[in-house]
């Protein structure tokens, strides 16, 4: 059976694109899936450091387009866990290295061998985000509780649906307590505005931080928020979409909650 | 059966446009029943053309036949809606000029304007969905939306603007000079409007959730509560934009 490509993709930089497209990557093959993760930033290249893969790239996905080396040369292998790869970017080439023919005719190789190619999009709608998208069967948009990126997201969103693309919408850096103080744009507020499909809400995780340092993918993480956000993310994209979407909720901090937290009184 | 019946006899009536009305010709020397059979026959493919028009009945240079005339003019009136149904003459028409406003001045007091819309024509480019950042709609006519306008679309109609929904773009009505123009939106937070030359920034909310209808006074925006003002309250007629 032929894979699927997810383009991971947002607009605006820094909103968490390429933790995502690790997180998720990382969340699917822990599921038992095939899955590739392609940093199709060209120039900027970070999903290996996340991936704490980046002392092993020889080749890199501009080497593949332009036939160069073999696909498989390019795939790096996870060492932790099964069934992971990564095709890095190229760290000194521009994006303008890249054709959406040549980056296709990958695709294609990609998804007969892997059910899940996760394509971590650059920021910006220029040609990096077109020799993405080209390929996508799937996206998915991240977005942070801000007016900017809201409004990067939707034009992203304008642009995927006019390339035949339905995207999912992935709330990310959200943090309970200022949406509950009415300082932060609620997870509904994002939503009335984007009006597209939600596939999940991460909150904001100081793990994140922790994670892309060392390389340890976040959904290895057990007590990471995040990194649970994502592996439930990845659940409902691989065949289990009823698993109930969490709203990320303000932690009590007092003294008494923390002993009732700890009597396992509350949660 | 039909065909043969039109190309074998010389047909009774004849039917032509003429200005913004219908000449019709006839000979009122066939038989009356004839006559009324062809004008049906000739009016009924342009029902939707006829409501409110006026028609001048030619039937030459001759006398009498009040009843005949009588006649036509009730079928016209009454299965076709037409305006007015005049008879033409060769005296008026020697007049010249003269009579194309004896028919007009006529015509225009029959008309009934609480029909004016039948036949008054208006275009609107009607849209349904979600207009996003980084999207541009631009028609001659007027727009009206079904949805939302997020913050980063931009809407410009020739006429006006109507936002079924919430309105956070940037809208310019009444290009490029048309300040008579208008923009409404059930939830009015635009980050620019412009009528005609007139362009407002920092649009104030004043009127949260409600209805707004922004026009231009005395070279400024004013933005109106929609259900208050009901600024379409005064004109008796459903009338056309």
């Amino acid at each position: 059976m032929e894979g699927k490509i997810i383009v991971v993709t947002s607009g605006k930089g820094g909103v968490g694109k390429t933790t995502a497209t690790a997180s998720i990557g990382a969340a699917l093959a822990l599921e038992g899936n095939r899955v590739a993760v392609i940093d199709m930033d060209i120039g900027l290249r970070n999903l290996d450091v996340v991936l704490g893969l980046e002392n092993r790239i020889v080749f890199n996905i501009v080497d593949v387009v332009n036939k160069r080396c073999n696909l498989s040369q390019a795939l790096i292998r996870d060492r932790r866990i099964e069934n992971l790869f990564l095709v890095p970017a190229s760290q000194s080439d521009n994006k303008d290295v890249l054709t959406p023919l040549g980056v296709q005719r990958v695709a294609k190789q990609l998804k007969s061998e892997f059910d899940y190619v996760i394509m971590d999009s650059p920021a910006g709608i220029e040609k990096g985000f077109e020799n993405s998208v080209v390929a996508a069967d799937e996206a998915i948009v991240i977005c942070t509780p801000d007016v900017s990126s809201i409004r990067d997201a939707d034009r992203v969103i304008g642009l995927l649906y006019a390339r035949s693309i339905t995207p999912r919408l992935v709330v990310n850096r959200i943090i309970p307590e200022m949406v509950a103080r009415g300082d932060m744009l609620s997870h509904e507020d994002v939503m009335d505005v984007l009006s597209i499909d939600l596939l999940g809400l991460v909150p904001m995780d100081d793990q994140v931080v922790v994670s892309t340092n060392t390389g340890m993918p976040l959904v290895m993480q057990n007590q990471s928020l995040a990194g649970q956000a994502f592996r439930r993310i990845a659940k409902r994209i691989n065949g289990e979409p009823e698993i109930p979407i969490q709203v990320p909720t303000a932690m009590k901090t007092g003294f008494w909650s923390k002993i009732t937290q700890k009597l396992g009184l509350t949660k | 059966m039909e065909k043969s019946l039109v190309t074998n006899e010389i047909s009774a009536v004849k039917l032509r446009g003429v200005g913004d009305g219908f000449k019709l010709t006839l000979d009122p020397t066939m038989p009356e029943e004839v006559i009324l059979k062809e004008i049906t026959a000739l009016f009924e493919p342009l029902k939707h053309l006829s409501v409110n028009t006026k028609v001048v009945l030619d039937i030459g240079n001759v006398q009498g036949y009040d009843n005949l005339i009588r006649d036509i003019k009730f079928l016209l009136k009454s299965r076709f809606d037409v305006g007015g149904v005049i008879q033409h003459s060769e005296k008026i028409s020697g007049v010249g000029k003269d009579s194309g406003s004896t028919i007009n001045h006529r015509s225009n007091s029959n008309k009934d304007n609480s029909r004016g819309w039948v036949t008054d024509r208006s275009d609107a480019l009607i849209l349904t969905g979600r207009v996003r950042s980084g999207q541009k709609i631009e028609t001659q006519s007027h727009l009206i939306i079904a949805g939302n306008v997020n913050p980063g679309a931009e809407l410009t109609a020739g006429g006006n603007i109507i936002v079924l929904g919430a309105l956070l773009g940037q809208v310019y009505a009444g290009y490029p000079d048309d300040e008579y123009a208008f923009v409404m939106a059930l939830d009015f937070r635009p980050t620019q409007v412009q009528i005609g030359g007139v362009v407002s920034i920092e649009i104030n909310s004043e009127f949260v959730g409600k209805p707004v209808f922004a026009t231009v006074k005395d070279n400024k925006i004013i933005t109106e509560d929609y259900i208050k003002t009901q600024p379409f309250g005064k004109i008796q007629w459903p009338t056309v934009m």
